[in-house]
């Protein structure tokens, strides 16, 4: 049986923190305050991150002998050698030589669980995202292998041409106007103090603003009351464009990540982040 | 040394050559490229819901990369286009009720995805408060899009007002090319009898947006 402890956990004292950041707002919109009524529970919850419970999962998770092979995920290879996770996903996207493709912290996951574990990939896909029934352990373990590089700089590099590629691909994708609403990320994430009803949008031209964004991801969501990882991120701002689901570690995802966190460079990173 | 100067030297030339990559890949190339991963990025879909992920013409024209500006004809051109989609009501009224125009102001719901199926919504929501202020008395709005409190306060509700009000929901590019605004009407999000709706509620001297 999977575990479901640290979400339900979680779920609970999110609960609270949100409903008291509700009154807060309500204070705030009174006194004429610009309303940013989720940043009492934004800190609330930073002070006392729910999202370690998925550091300790993923490390266990990453730790353990599992799957048909019965092996653990300490021979994965995320760009700086197997087994070395201090620093490698600071240069995340990268071109990885084995598959020959450009891959991020969770198509990279993805391959040492189907490779070295012998999971069924259709299955990891299947359970990538957790919901209120199920953990997801792609969430821990990217929390965990993120999270090991705490305290350093983002820094991809775009050495090779093929992350060339994927980086003015990504660039490409996050101008393109697409679907229903023709939108392109641009259309929110390209002004300041912008908003969505009263959700704050980062401005992505600054690059201040991209740091603080990529500092932070994977993130713990409070109103998801659970860890969600940089390819749900995008994966959910598709579905409120209107656009199909997008495909897990889908090249779109990546080349769209290599942008962000390539704009996002010299971001301290800390990870789990607090998001709404 | 002799071995350390070597590398030095090896090592040293991509950074040299650093300056010229940046053109590369070049601007045809990135488009072909970023097309076919779209064409792959959603896998198991039907086509009904790829398609979305096709670009029309207009939008294409509407895709510059970072601060490249519309030339004159392109913007002409997706004027020529948005006034083609026009489309109007059945019944010709162009403003419709205003109090069914605000409960579809503030929803946001229908036409999203999940698992491959469209959300079960009894009718689409017309998403202008994600964007918009619209009655002074609601503080849950957006702001990507000017506020339109007091905007029949301001022009009246005759049939000309109806009407430009009704195009630029119906197809906002015919007026502001590109402008973030979606093009509710012509992309189908909403049906003309609806657009109708919303542009009572922001014309009509006894709507809230238009109170004093």
């Amino acid at each position: 049986m999977r575990r479901v402890g640290p979400g339900a956990t979680a779920s609970l004292f999110a609960g609270a923190v949100f409903a008291g950041c509700v009154l807060a707002a309500g204070a705030a919109l009174a006194q004429g305050k610009p309303p940013d009524p989720m940043a009492v529970g934004r800190q609330l919850l930073a002070e006392d991150n729910p999202g370690e419970l998925w550091v300790q999962r993923g490390e266990n998770l990453y730790r353990e002998k599992r799957g048909p092979r019965e092996a653990s995920l300490e021979a994965c290879d995320f760009g700086l050698g197997p087994g070395t996770l201090e620093g490698a996903f600071t240069h995340l996207p990268r071109y990885f030589a084995d598959t020959g493709k450009v891959e991020d912290l969770e198509s990279r996951l993805l391959k040492c669980m189907v490779e070295l574990q012998g999971f069924d990939r259709a299955a990891i896909i299947q359970t990538r995202f957790s919901n209120l029934d199920r953990a997801s352990d792609m969430e821990a373990l990217a929390t965990y292998v993120a999270s090991r590089s705490n305290g350093m700089k983002m820094d991809v590099r775009l050495d090779h041409p093929r992350e060339r590629e994927m980086y003015k691909a990504g660039e490409y994708l996050f101008f393109r106007r697409t679907g229903p609403t023709d939108f392109a990320c641009i259309t929110c994430h390209g002004d300041e103090g912008k908003r969505i009803r009263l959700q704050d949008l980062p401005n992505m031209t600054d690059r201040r603003q991209m740091q603080a964004v990529i500092a932070g991801w994977p993130a713990y969501r409070g109103t998801h009351s659970t860890v969600r990882t940089m390819q749900h991120r995008l994966y959910d701002c598709n579905w409120q464009m209107r656009l199909p689901d997008l495909g897990f570690a889908s090249d779109v995802s990546i080349a769209l990540t290599t942008y962000l966190n390539y704009q996002g460079n010299g971001a301290v990173i800390r990870v789990p982040g607090v998001r709404r | 040394m002799g071995i350390r100067m070597t590398a030095w030297v090896v090592l040293g030339m991509p950074l040299i050559a650093a300056p010229g990559c940046m053109s590369f890949p070049d601007a045809p190339a990135t488009r072909s490229l970023g097309e076919k991963m779209v064409a792959e990025s959603y896998p198991g879909m039907p086509d009904s819901l790829t398609r979305r992920a096709v670009q029309d013409k207009a939008q294409s024209i509407c895709s510059k990369v970072g601060k490249e500006k519309l030339t004159q004809e392109e913007a002409a051109e997706v004027v020529r286009l948005s006034r083609e989609s026009m489309k109007y009501p059945a019944a010709g009224k162009l403003a419709g009720d205003w109090q069914a125009g605000a409960r579809l102001a503030y929803a946001g719901q229908g036409g999203r995805v999940v698992g491959g199926k469209v959300e079960t919504a009894k009718e689409n929501g017309a998403l202008c408060s994600n964007c918009h202020a619209l009655d002074p008395g609601e503080v849950n709005v957006g702001n990507i899009g000017p506020s339109l409190i007091g905007y029949g306060a301001a022009r009246g509700s005759s049939e000309e007002v109806a009407r430009l009000t009704y195009e630029r929901i119906y197809n906002a590019w015919a007026y502001a090319p590109c402008s973030n605004m979606p093009r509710l009407g012509a992309n189908g999000h909403l049906t003309p009898e609806q657009i109708t709706q919303v542009v009572a509620y922001l014309i009509d001297p006894q709507s809230p947006v238009n109170r004093k």
